[in-house]
């Protein structure tokens, strides 16, 4: 059942990219639609039949592969992987119908055979990762990301786009080199028989040793998220790729580096991780701030969705690490949630700028007008900023509501650090909406094509999405709950020591009581 | 032959608008000769002209009719007697046959008044209420403007300042009287407040004033768009020529206020007085929809403390030839009510023309509109023309003199729009749409 979402996407890949024959752009999209719409209805199939009730791994799938190496075909889903999956594919789907709208006026897809493999390639990848059960399969498939996304952002980006790509490439190679030693060493050390999840046991290994491997993780999935201060390959990224690739970098990829954290971090050293937390704490705020501010300092409305990203980033980190059960499904909703947003944000934000040619603040003004701007685009812009900046009524409010409602027992600062930061998130979006869709349009270069029903579609898909996640935020959080439930209990060391440190009083006193055991 | 002796005899303008001060020197108009320019002008005269057939006629019922009613719900519900009103300047009875059409209302008014938009008939209160007609809030909006910027060309225009004499206000207090005979709550009133009625009633005297104004336009744009579909007018100056020697010859067409309370005719206004279409409507008209109105809300909020509005109202120029047409389209701007009233007039040649342009059918209203705006700006011209033909000298005047006088009128008068909001530059080219 699982392998269909990893072999359907690469087999469709190559079909669509090295099938012989003229294939013209418009059969080769209709065949890419058919494909990941398939793989659309495949996961709305498997989200029918998961079992809510079971925390652990449910339709799993096994195959040895290499023994001697320790790496097995080992697949499985569980409430953290199954809501990303759900995500990935669905992106995955709107991009490619997004992607060359064939309108008469637009700029057709240069070419489109390998644009819509390399997705499909992506969608493949994103699955193995997020269903891999055996440490170097995940690797393997992580890294099978680089590639097309290199492709996707130097061969369709716009002018610096060789830059941005080649620095996407290193900062990413070197967080997965990080992994790749980390899952090493942790194989080496703890003398596992092979690389699957459950053989690996790291409560043997000394404090010291599982602070560097910790440590190796961290750094290595913070590049990916990316956390302050490895984020600076991030807004030269999102905003050289083009729209499509950038929905996928922001709400795909950066999830890979989240799920990461929980999965392997969270997952593997549940007592070292605690130790580690309040450290992450204050690194959450950092960026949560930090991306705001950076935000609201932007003149590119692009640039300025890319570092609200990094901000809202930090929420994820900030419920990960508060290790409660509500924080911890807070996290998961928060990268679902935010994907979503994300995705319509750049959408959105593409749309403007191949219809208004800029997406410099100081030149756009007036798309609110009815007839000669862009009335929809701007109506659904200003409702993804109220769903970014977290106001009620859509799935943003949810899992920030979530995270911090889960993480101001634990840090108490930080927490509320990052509700300055929703606030501010506010900020940059008031700017931007009024820059953007408020004022007047000038009369003498004011005459943008329209968009049509077909360009708007996908956009209000996920408008309704996020509304609809937002006022029944049980289908938002009931795919996580029980799994999010048992992980955050597997580290109840850390509650109780929590609580014995609280006479203390100060919480970066446990960090070296912590190494010192 | 007289462009090149004007030429000759007078070195070029240094006016930032020569090219255009030397074009009304020829005897061109302001909007540029082009075949795209006449079939956009005509096209919105025709479109203006029937919707303008409807607001005359409900101007003059209102302002004769409904009056003072303090409940006029249905003063957009005109009778088939104003329906049927014969036009003195078309039919064949007609006091001065411009229009070679009938007199009574335009066939396809009558069929839109009927059908509507929707296309269905339906009792007359549905389609008022779902906005399925005529906007008759637009003229009205042109007749408040006119009485908002009173005292307009004083002392050459008199109908403003009769509103403030004794005899006005002694015609009009019988009216008032007459009309709430029996009424004495309204008497009562009437007698604590003497002055509010009095301004109602001179409200109701530029209902009448504008009627009678747009009486004779409506004939005259539909005669210039059957020329044109005639193949008979061919170029921009003669479609302003024909405006030009239409304000000449009505010029003298007496402007008057007459109320018809219970069957018994009043006269507030005489004929007598002796004010006429020229000097009493038509400048006053031009200066106070052309050039002035007021702000109104598009997209673009005024903030008067800052300067932005400005504190005389003879420095308003919010008016057609200023105008922002983009916000056209947003909720309760005047611009859009009578966009929307052309809209369902255009010929089709222009409905052709417009779904080749820009977003087609979406954005005809503002296409529209801004054909509208140059149209305006041949109506303008030949209200200049006709001036410095009244005022000062002809355009082939061997005197050099009288052809620097003529040249000092244009140019004061192109000054008008030198602030940069003026759309002046923008309908030099065909790009501005």
């Amino acid at each position: 059942m699982l392998s269909a979402l990893i072999w359907l996407p690469a087999i469709g890949a190559a079909l669509v990219g090295f099938l012989p024959g003229n294939i013209s752009a418009s059969r080769a999209r209709v065949g890419a639609i058919a494909i990941s719409g398939t793989l659309l209805l495949w996961t709305i199939y498997l989200l029918t039949q998961f079992n809510l009730s079971t925390p652990g791994l449910q339709m799993s799938e096994y195959l040895p592969w290499i023994p001697t190496l320790g790496l097995n075909y080992s697949l499985g889903v569980d409430g953290l992987s199954l809501p990303l999956v759900a995500l990935s594919n669905l992106l995955t789907f709107l991009v490619i119908f997004s992607s060359d709208p064939q309108s008469p006026k637009s700029t057709p897809l240069k070419r489109p055979r390998l644009f819509y493999s390399l997705v499909l390639l992506i969608s493949a990848g994103m699955a193995g990762a997020l269903l891999a059960q055996n440490l170097l399969l995940f690797f393997l498939f992580y890294e099978v990301e680089l590639i097309p996304f290199y492709l996707l952002i130097s061969i369709w980006g716009s002018e610096k786009r060789d830059y941005a790509a080649i620095k996407f490439l290193l900062y990413t190679a070197v967080s997965g080199i990080l992994i790749l030693a980390a899952f090493l060493a942790m194989n080496w050390l703890t003398h596992a028989s092979s690389f699957d999840y459950d053989a690996i046991a790291t409560q043997g290994l000394s404090q010291r040793t599982q602070l560097i491997l910790l440590t190796l993780m961290i750094v290595g999935f913070g590049i990916k998220i990316p956390l302050v201060p490895l984020h600076t390959w991030l807004p030269d990224a999102y905003v050289e790729a083009s729209t499509p690739t950038a929905i996928l970098l922001g709400g795909v990829l950066a999830k890979l580096g989240t799920y990461g954290l929980v999965r392997f971090c969270l997952g593997l050293f549940p007592e070292t991780w605690s130790l580690v937390a309040p450290g992450l704490s204050i690194v959450a705020a950092v960026s949560v701030m930090y991306g705001a501010l950076a935000a609201i300092a932007q003149k590119d409305i692009k640039r300025m969705v890319a570092y609200s990203s990094i901000g809202h980033m930090g929420y994820v980190l900030l419920g990960t690490i508060a290790l409660t059960p509500l924080a911890l499904v807070g996290a998961v909703s928060q990268m679902v949630s935010h994907g979503l947003i994300l995705a319509l944000l750049f959408y959105l934000v593409g749309i403007i700028e191949s219809k208004v040619g800029t997406r410099d603040l100081d030149v756009l003004n007036g798309l609110l007008n009815p007839i000669r701007g862009l009335p929809m685009v701007s109506a659904l812009l200003i409702l993804a900023g109220m769903g970014s900046a977290g106001i009620p009524g859509m799935a943003g409010f949810i899992s920030e509501f979530l995270v911090f409602q889960g993480s101001f027992s634990a840090f108490p600062l930080p927490t509320l650090l990052c509700v300055v930061g929703t606030a501010l998130t506010a900020v940059y979006f008031v700017i931007l909406l009024n820059r953007t869709c408020f004022g007047k349009l000038d009369t003498k270069t004011a005459y943008y094509p329209r968009v049509t029903w077909l360009e708007q579609l996908p956009a209000l898909a996920l408008t309704g999405l996020i509304i609809w996640l937002g006022v029944q935020p049980t289908w938002l959080v009931r795919w996580s709950e029980s799994t999010t439930t048992a992980m955050a209990s597997a580290t109840s060391v850390y509650e109780s020591r929590q609580l014995a440190m609280k006479p203390i009083g100060h919480l970066s006193q446990a960090f070296p009581s912590g190494v010192a055991e | 032959m007289n462009v090149t002796a004007t030429r000759t005899k007078l070195p070029p303008s240094q006016h930032q608008f020569a090219d255009i001060i030397h074009r009304l020197e020829a005897g061109g108009s302001m909007l540029p000769d082009t075949p795209e320019n006449l079939m956009q002008i005509i096209g919105l005269y025709k479109a203006y002209a029937v919707p303008m057939d409807f607001y005359w006629r409900d101007l003059l019922y209102i302002g004769e009719q409904v009056f003072l009613n303090p409940f006029p719900f249905f003063k957009y519900f005109i009778s088939d007697e104003y329906m049927d009103r014969h036009n003195h300047y078309a039919g064949d009875d007609a006091d001065l046959r411009i229009w070679r059409g009938q007199a009574d209302a335009h066939p396809e008014l009558r069929e839109f008044m009927d059908k509507g938009e929707l296309k269905m008939k339906l009792p007359r209160l549905a389609h008022h209420l779902w906005h399925d007609r005529i906007n008759m809030e637009f003229a009205e909006e042109c007749m408040r403007s006119m009485l908002w910027h009173r005292g307009m060309y004083v002392p050459v225009n008199q109908f403003d300042p009769f509103l403030d004499s004794d005899e006005y206000k002694a015609n009009a207090d019988r009216a008032i009287k007459a009309y709430f005979k029996g009424n004495p709550a309204m008497l009562a009133l009437h007698k604590a407040f003497p002055e509010l009625f009095l301004e109602q009633c001179r409200q109701s005297s530029y209902y009448a004033n504008l009627g009678l104004f747009w009486e004779v336009m409506a004939p005259v744009f539909f005669e210039m768009s059957d020329l044109y579909d005639e193949g008979k007018m061919t170029s921009v100056p003669q479609a302003m020529d024909f405006l030009v020697n239409g304000i000449f010859a009505i010029a003298g067409r007496p402007i008057y206020h007459h109320v018809y309370i219970r069957g018994e005719c009043y006269e507030i206004i005489p004929k007598s007085k002796g004010f006429t279409w020229l000097y009493e409507a038509a400048l006053p008209y031009v200066e106070a929809v052309f050039y002035r109105t007021s702000p109104f809300r598009g997209t673009k909020s005024y903030n008067a403390q800052a300067g932005q509005v400005p504190a005389d109202q003879k420095d308003f120029h919010f008016g057609v030839l200023y105008a922002d047409k983009f916000p056209v389209g947003t909720a309760g701007i005047p611009p859009t009510l009578l966009a929307q009233d052309m809209l369902h007039f255009l010929p089709q040649y222009l409905v052709d023309y417009y779904r080749e342009h820009c977003r087609g059918e979406d954005d005809m209203l503002i296409q529209l509109i801004i054909s509208f705006q140059r149209s305006m700006y041949c109506v303008t011209s030949a209200v200049i023309q006709a001036l410095r033909g009244a005022l000062l000298y002809p355009l082939d005047d061997p005197n050099p003199n009288h052809l620097k006088a003529n040249r000092a009128f244009f140019e004061s008068q192109i000054d008008r729009f030198l602030r940069p909001e003026a759309r002046i530059k923008d309908i030099q080219t065909p790009d501005y749409r």
